[in-house]
Formats: C-alpha cells, sequence, structure tokens
C-alpha cells in the first residue's frame, strides 16, 4: 500500500467501486434526484430552515409520528427534579422562549446563568437568537461569535435539560450578568457557577451512563461490576489511609484498641500509649492476627 | 498488521477514500463517559504510526472522511459539536470550524458520497441536521424521531436520500426535500443502534439494534425484512455493507467481536473476529482494498486485517 493520491487531483477521490458497476436494479421508490447543490436543493423544496436549533422543549412537543405504540425510554438528562410546579416540558417551552428574548440575561430568571447562554448571542452573524435561544451549551459559539465567553470557556450553557440548576441561580446573581456589553467586565465564575458547572457535569456523566444501560443492559453490568470494584478498592485504600494519618497524629483508632492486656489488667509492658488503649476499657480479646498490621505487633 | 494503542477509548475507525493507508480513529476518555476526546489520523505501511492528532474538550463518538476533500475531517462530538479539521494544517490551526446547533451529544457524522459537498450529523436531541461545508450552519433539521437518534448514513446512489436509526425502534428514510420522512420502519423490538446502504442496491438497507439482531429491509417492502441475522452475543453497536460485495455486511457488538455476514446465504455469518478484549464499537471496510478490515474499541486498540488473516497476527 502506498500512499498516493488514488486519482490525479481534482478534489474528488477515487470512483466508488459500486460506481464502476453501473446502476442498481430495480425501480426505487425515491423521486428522482435533483441537479445542483445539495443546499440549492433543498432551498429549492422550501424545506431550509438554516441553523434551527430544537430545544428541549420544542422537540417534546413534536407530534412523534412513529408508527410504534410504543413508549420509549426517559431520557436520563430528562427526569427533572425541582417538582411540579414547573409543569414539565410544556414550561420548559415558555421558559427557553422567554430566555431566548432576554438574550443577554436581563431577565432575572437566569441572571448570571444567562452568561453561559446568551454569550453565542454575541456572535454577530448569530445574534438573531440562535445562539441566544440555545440556551443549552450555546456557549460554544465562541468560534464564529467571537462571544465575550467565547472559545467554549464554560464548554456551553449548564442548566441545559437539567433545568432545575439553572432556577435556583437567578435569584442571588440576577444583576450580575456578565455578558452585558454596558456593565462591568465578567467576573471569574462564583461559587455558584461553579456548583452548576459541576452538577451539569454529573447530570452529563449519569446521562451517557443511562444511554449505556440502555444499549446493552447485560454487557454494561460487567462494566459497572468492575467499576464497583474498583471503587471498593479505593474505599479500602482510603480507609488505610486514613488510619495512617490519625496513627501519625497519635490518635489510635478502634481497632487499635484492642490490645492484650497486660497482666493483671495492668497495661502491657510493651506499649508505650498504652493509657490510651483504655479510652474503651480493655477488651479480652487475645491477640489477634490484626494487631501487627501498623507495626505494634512488633514490640508485643 | 500491528495494532495502535491509543490512549482513550475507541468509538470509531473509518478509512480515507483518497488514501489506502490512511485510516481516522475516534476516542473518547473514560468510555465517552466523562472527560476529552482525541481525534487521531493514522498511516498504515508498513507499520501504523500516527500522522497527527487533534485533542477536543469531550469524547468524540464518531467521524467520517470529505468525500470533496482529502485532507478533511469531521468529528462527532460528545458536547454537541461538529469539528471540522484539515490535516494540512498544523493542529494548533485545527479545528477549522465548529459547528455546534445539536443540544445533546452528537453520535454518527455521515458525508454524502454521491454529491460530496454535504453532511449529517445525528444527535442524542433526538435529530438529524444537514450541513454543507460552506456554511457555518445547518442547512435544515430533520425532527421526528422520539427518541436519541444514533446514526444517519446517505444512501450511496442518491444524492437526497439517507436513512436514520433511533433508540425510538425505527429507522426512517428521508428525503432532504420532503418535510418529514418518507418511510418509517419499526425495524426491531429495541433500540437501533446503527443502519446502512447496501452499495449495490440502493433500496437494501441493513438495521442493528440492541436485540443483538442485524435485519436486512428492502425499502420497497419493509413489512417483512429480507434477512435476519443472528449470531452477535449482545447490542449491535454498528453495521456496514461493504463497498466491494454486494450482499457482505461487518458488524460489531458489544459481545466484543467483530463479525462478517452474508445476508444472501443460509449460513449468514462468515466471519467472527474475537481480537477485542472489550466492547467492539468502531468498524470499518475499506473503500480502495478489497477486503480490508478496521475496528477499534474500549480496550484502547485499533486492528487493522485483511479478511480471513488474524487481526493480531504480526
Amino acid at each position: 500500500m502506498d500512499n498516493k493520491a488514488q486519482q490525479s487531483s481534482g478534489g474528488s477521490p477515487p470512483q466508488k467501486p459500486w460506481e464502476r458497476a453501473g446502476p442498481s436494479s430495480g425501480a426505487a421508490p425515491f423521486k428522482p434526484p435533483s441537479g445542483g447543490s445539495t443546499s440549492d436543493a433543498v432551498e429549492a423544496s422550501g424545506t431550509a430552515k438554516p441553523g434551527e436549533v430544537v430545544s428541549t422543549g420544542d422537540r417534546n412537543t413534536i407530534v412523534n409520528r412513529s408508527t410504534v405504540g410504543r413508549p420509549v425510554p426517559t431520557r436520563p438528562w430528562e427526569q427533572q427534579t425541582y417538582g411540579s410546579s414547573y409543569g414539565g416540558y410544556g414550561s420548559g417551552l415558555n421558559y427557553n422562549s422567554g430566555y431566548g428574548t432576554g438574550m443577554y440575561g436581563s431577565s432575572g430568571l437566569y441572571g448570571s446563568s444567562g452568561m453561559y447562554g446568551a454569550s453565542g448571542g454575541f456572535g454577530g452573524s448569530y445574534g438573531s437568537g440562535l445562539y441566544g435561544n440555545n440556551m443549552y451549551r450555546g456557549g460554544y459559539g465562541g468560534l464564529y461569535g467571537g462571544g465575550m465567553n467565547g472559545g467554549g470557556m464554560y464548554n456551553g450553557g449548564l442548566g441545559g435539560p437539567v433545568g432545575g440548576y439553572g432556577m435556583g441561580m437567578g435569584g442571588p446573581y440576577g444583576e450580575q450578568d456578565p455578558n452585558n456589553p454596558y456593565g462591568a467586565p465578567s467576573s471569574p465564575p462564583g461559587f455558584w457557577i461553579s456548583l452548576m458547572r459541576v452538577m451539569h457535569g454529573v447530570v452529563n456523566f449519569f446521562g451517557r451512563v443511562a444511554i449505556l444501560i440502555d444499549q446493552n443492559t447485560q454487557a454494561f453490568r460487567m462494566f459497572m461490576t468492575a467499576l464497583l470494584q474498583l471503587f471498593d478498592r479505593s474505599g479500602l485504600l482510603y480507609g488505610e489511609l486514613a488510619r495512617f494519618v490519625l496513627r501519625l497524629l497519635g490518635i489510635k483508632t478502634k481497632s487499635e484498641n484492642v490490645q492484650f492486656p497486660g497482666m493483671d489488667g495492668l497495661p502491657g509492658p510493651h506499649n508505650p500509649h498504652a493509657s490510651q488503649n483504655y479510652i474503651e476499657g480493655p477488651k479480652a480479646v487475645p491477640n489477634s492476627e490484626w494487631d501487627g498490621a501498623w507495626g505494634n505487633g512488633a514490640s508485643n | 498488521m500491528p495494532v495502535f494503542k491509543t490512549p482513550f477509548n475507541g468509538y470509531s475507525v473509518k478509512f480515507s477514500p483518497f488514501y489506502e493507508s490512511q485510516l481516522a480513529v475516534a476516542t473518547s476518555q473514560n468510555f465517552g463517559i466523562l472527560g476529552n476526546g482525541r481525534v487521531h489520523v493514522l498511516q498504515l505501511n508498513p507499520t501504523i504510526t500516527e500522522i497527527t492528532s487533534f485533542d477536543t474538550a469531550d469524547g468524540v463518538y464518531d467521524l467520517c472522511w470529505s468525500e470533496s476533500h482529502d485532507s478533511l475531517l469531521i468529528a462527532a462530538v460528545a458536547d454537541g459539536s461538529l469539528k471540522i479539521y484539515d490535516l494540512s494544517l498544523p493542529p494548533t490551526s485545527n479545528p477549522i470550524r465548529s459547528l455546534h446547533e445539536h443540544a445533546r451529544e452528537a453520535h454518527g457524522v455521515d458525508f454524502n458520497t454521491v454529491r460530496k459537498d454535504s453532511f449529517l450529523s445525528a444527535s442524542w436531541d433526538d435529530t438529524v441536521k444537514l450541513w454543507t461545508v460552506d456554511r457555518p450552519t445547518s442547512v435544515r433539521t430533520f425532527k421526528e424521531h422520539g427518541y436519541c437518534v444514533y446514526s444517519a448514513a446517505w444512501n450511496p446512489r442518491h444524492a437526497d436520500i439517507f436513512a436514520s436509526a433511533s433508540g425510538d425502534f425505527t429507522a426512517r428514510i428521508w428525503d432532504v426535500r420532503e418535510p418529514g420522512s418518507t418511510m418509517i420502519l419499526p425495524a426491531h423490538e429495541f433500540e437501533i443502534l446503527s443502519c446502512d446502504w447496501n452499495k449495490y442496491d440502493d433500496c437494501i438497507i441493513a438495521t442493528a439494534s440492541v436485540d443483538k439482531s442485524i435485519k436486512v429491509w428492502d425499502v420497497r417492502n419493509y413489512r417483512v425484512p429480507v434477512a435476519v441475522l443472528n449470531g452477535h452475543g449482545y447490542a449491535v453497536r454498528k453495521v456496514k455493507f461493504s463497498p466491494h460485495r454486494m450482499s457482505v455486511i461487518a458488524s460489531c457488538s458489544y459481545d466484543m467481536t467483530v463479525c462478517l455476514w452474508d445476508y444472501m446465504v443460509e449460513d449468514a455469518l462468515i466471519g467472527r473476529y474475537d481480537h477485542h478484549t472489550e466492547f467492539a464499537v468502531g468498524v470499518d471496510m475499506s473503500v480502495l482494498v478489497d477486503g480490508l478490515l478496521a475496528s477499534t474499541g474500549w480496550d484502547e486498540l485499533v486492528y487493522v486485517w485483511q479478511h480471513g488473516m488474524d487481526p493480531r497476527a504480526p
């Protein structure tokens, strides 16, 4: 194999094997292909809708024309946790549109979280609500928008499908929308914003895990078993580490209290810290193997 | 051919349509659940070496090569964005474009092989978007599926037709000039993770599902499948028709195997490769070399081999 172009430079890859084989047999149930470019074909048909952003709310109002009556699984990231007062998807729609109009976050509802959603809105050509409306991860507008928060600094909008996290933000930061072009320059993200980002990450994490589980329950179990074993092991490790640190500080952990007492109930002669061993009173437990775990056993 | 070890978990692999020894691999950290991603471009002869790589801030679930320019690559990123890379530019100048309209993870991309000016993206936000390389926004959005859309595939012989596979248990056939889908195939009883068109008969489509089966359909009569291919032990993650043989299909699965099928013969399973030690989630067949296969999986390995050979053979 060599790395030469298979065809002289014409901006086109070598002919596909199936193109050399001639047309396929039988009449296909498709309309004949249009000439011109793809965008021309779509625009000529009147179906073009450039840059359409489908929000969660929009999506769920679409009539599902599936011929299959079966219910599909709930999306893990849409299991809304803020209760019925926000009324599920329908209100989600209003919520979004309201947000879209308040592109620069002047709507107190979203307050500082506006800096995420609206950041793309700064992007000149995108300004007409494309990203403004797209609170979900809209912040990535950087490349085209050159918005204040461009470059995906926050890796997109928070709140997003999670909704609930954005909600909590409205109050305290309502007046400090950093995307307000007439206001002060943006400040570093505060505690709540950081928390929101973390929560967003957490929801993303569980969303993806849940999708993977959806895709294959049985196979995923194997993966989760391994993961749980890993957690289990790291838990043990931290336990040991904690005991070690406590010991360095001179604090005896419970397990070490079980020293074999000296004769006549007196502290064992070989145990310099014997007095501490009696916080819980001596226990008549014979010297067990694990007492030596931290070196005390050597002196016994 | 030796294997290539990627630092992250493999998600997708695609042969270049221009160069028979170039291969692109999409990878994601931590099984694509959390962390970064990386796109690798590999050179195949005589050993597998890396030409370049591009880092992303989230996992990369899929990628495709441009059919109009030999150095362009499009990646579907888990943050919902599509990133276009130009291999002729240094990594610092890449990506040359980042298209961010999907509200959820972008899970599949496919370049139009007929008109060579557009591509599709499938996303967990239930939509498929149509893009052209010269525009910063999508041309239109196809929103009809009731759950995540996992893959979209252009008809290899008709520039306006494509198919999509979704978690709503349906595969749909679309004409980009029509407002809605033109056909709805209730193809499986479980989620459909992948679909692909027969390269020699533009009415034949294959779907792969969580129900462990691959079904082959004729869109002229889709009440019953043309063939049902059973043999995978877990969900079938990707399905791909051979560019060279009319009835040959490659698939990879959560059962860690890559299988080769001939849906026209009775014993359809004609090859089974169990070289991966974790979920096999990416498979491709070279359009330039007959029988050359590539696969990747969560074991962070990329294999390239000739059908009939042992992928692990040095």
